[in-house]
């Protein structure tokens, strides 16, 4: 489920807007283009064969290029194919310079995946006019991509605590069952009940209840690895979701997440308040076919046992008893 | 039927062009010019190699670029040249490359003619005093 990579939201084009590839292989014209090209304010990166303009266009975050379409090495035609072959995160538009204007030769760059084509020698004063369109589509462009990482997140992640919602996490655990069914890797999951929650939100109003849920959100997203999850089931009941993690491996990450809350506190008027948490683990380890509802009841069940037990600790499923704060696991 | 190039007698650069393309700026214009000249000994020699070793794949490319490069500086006669050049390189056609070669040559000393300066006419000595007899 990898998020896109954009900018903030609403932040301006970046200064990449204001920087032309010009791929040439003659020098006078590249000198020719330069000249005006940065006459109207843009820095030029000049390249003078293909393989050269294609090594910048992978690398650097170009987004106006001008290629000419006959170059040694590597054409303007091939160019354009390999540009819209990557999976880059931003658009580059691209224009054709050619001396061919035969129609054929048109429809044959713009397939390529050229957005403009223009035949030499260059009319300049049109030239400029058109890398105005050019940023124009490219604005449109990243306003685009910026909605669609914008409703992704709506999507799936929770509004308050930013983590994934109860969906995306579900999904998350779904697919990595799947995935640890057929590599023979289990999957850890805890649950998590943040200790007396409706107290703090009696006693000190909804607004600190939410900060201490972030503030929890935020330790646990702290505290795993890159590839685990942590999404948000419902009200202050959190999921955590541990690939290639057995029993053993998920309670110690759940002892971990305890340890780090108990001794975190939270500036509230009059005071520094302290929040605790109990968590049930379970894991799918060599149990094939376990299913979600599976994994979310066995947590759940460790879970309740954790919480009639006293609070501020960690059960496991398949355990004949919870275990006490600072005693050792039975297994 | 053959051209007679005898008769091309228009000047090798056309100035108030080339200007209008570089943005009005005479010294821009006499850097590009001798960018385009410093550039022109290796190109023609890159074609005759190309030529000599029937690259025609290097003939076109060569013919091309020389042809983008005359037509910024307006300069028709290198680049009605250089374009035959190109031609033949895509037709593969040996002795239209050697032909075009040669006027690319010939048109490259028209324009370096045509660039150099003329010396400065001879002022007449003044007089001498006539000596009284």
């Amino acid at each position: 489920m990898p998020e896109p990579k954009l900018r903030p939201s609403g932040s301006a084009p970046g200064p990449a807007v204001r920087t032309v590839l010009v791929a040439e292989d003659d020098l006078v014209s590249i000198r020719l283009l330069e000249r005006h090209l940065q006459s109207w304010g843009y820095t030029v990166i000049p390249a003078r064969n293909g393989e050269d303009a294609w090594a910048i266009l992978r690398e650097a975050d170009v987004r106006l290029a001008l290629l000419d379409w006959m170059m040694p090495k590597v054409d303007g035609p091939e160019l354009c194919r390999r540009v819209r072959g990557l999976s880059k995160d931003r658009y580059t538009y691209i224009i054709l310079l050619t001396s061919r204007d035969q129609s054929e030769d048109i429809i044959a760059g713009l397939e390529a995946g050229a957005d403009d084509y223009m035949t030499k020698p260059v009319h300049f004063l049109e030239l400029q006019a058109r890398l105005q369109t050019g940023q124009r589509i490219i604005a449109l462009e990243d306003k685009l991509r910026q909605s669609q990482h914008d409703l992704y997140k709506l999507a799936t992640r929770d509004g308050l605590t930013e983590l994934w919602n109860r969906t995306t996490i579900l999904e998350f655990l779904d697919e990595e069952l799947v995935r640890g069914r057929r590599l023979g890797h289990p999957t850890g999951v805890i649950m998590i009940d943040l200790d007396h929650f409706k107290e703090i939100n009696d006693t000190y109003g909804h607004l600190t209840g939410d900060r201490v849920i972030s503030k929890a959100a935020a330790y646990f997203q702290k505290s795993v690895r890159p590839y685990d999850r942590v999404g948000r089931y419902g009200g202050d009941e959190m999921l955590v979701v541990l690939p290639d993690c057995g029993l053993e491996e998920t309670i110690q990450v759940a002892e971990r997440l305890r340890k780090t809350v108990e001794k975190a506190r939270l500036r509230v008027p009059g005071r520094m308040l302290r929040f605790t948490l109990s968590l049930g683990c379970a894991s799918s380890k060599n149990e094939a076919g376990r299913s979600v509802d599976r994994m979310i009841r066995e947590s759940d069940r460790a879970l309740y046992e954790a919480k009639q037990n006293g609070r501020n600790r960690v059960a496991a499923a398949r355990d004949p008893r919870p275990r006490r704060k600072g005693e050792p696991h039975a297994r | 039927m053959p051209v007679d190039r005898s008769a091309n007698v228009a000047p090798p650069l056309d100035r108030r062009e080339a200007l209008e393309r570089v943005g009005g700026d005479p010294a821009f214009l006499e850097e590009l010019l001798s960018l385009y000249v410093r550039e022109f000994g290796p190109a023609l020699e890159a074609l005759r190699q190309a030529a000599k070793g029937k690259d025609f794949q290097t003939i076109r490319e060569r013919g091309h670029s020389l042809k983008g490069s005359s037509a910024n500086l307006s300069l028709p006669g290198l680049r009605a040249a250089a374009y035959d050049a190109e031609l033949a390189g895509r037709e593969e056609n040996l002795a239209s490359a050697r032909s075009s070669i040669e006027r690319l040559k010939e048109e490259f000393e028209r324009l370096t003619g045509f660039l150099t300066p003329s010396p400065a006419p001879r002022r007449a000595s003044p007089p001498r005093p006539r000596r009284r007899p």
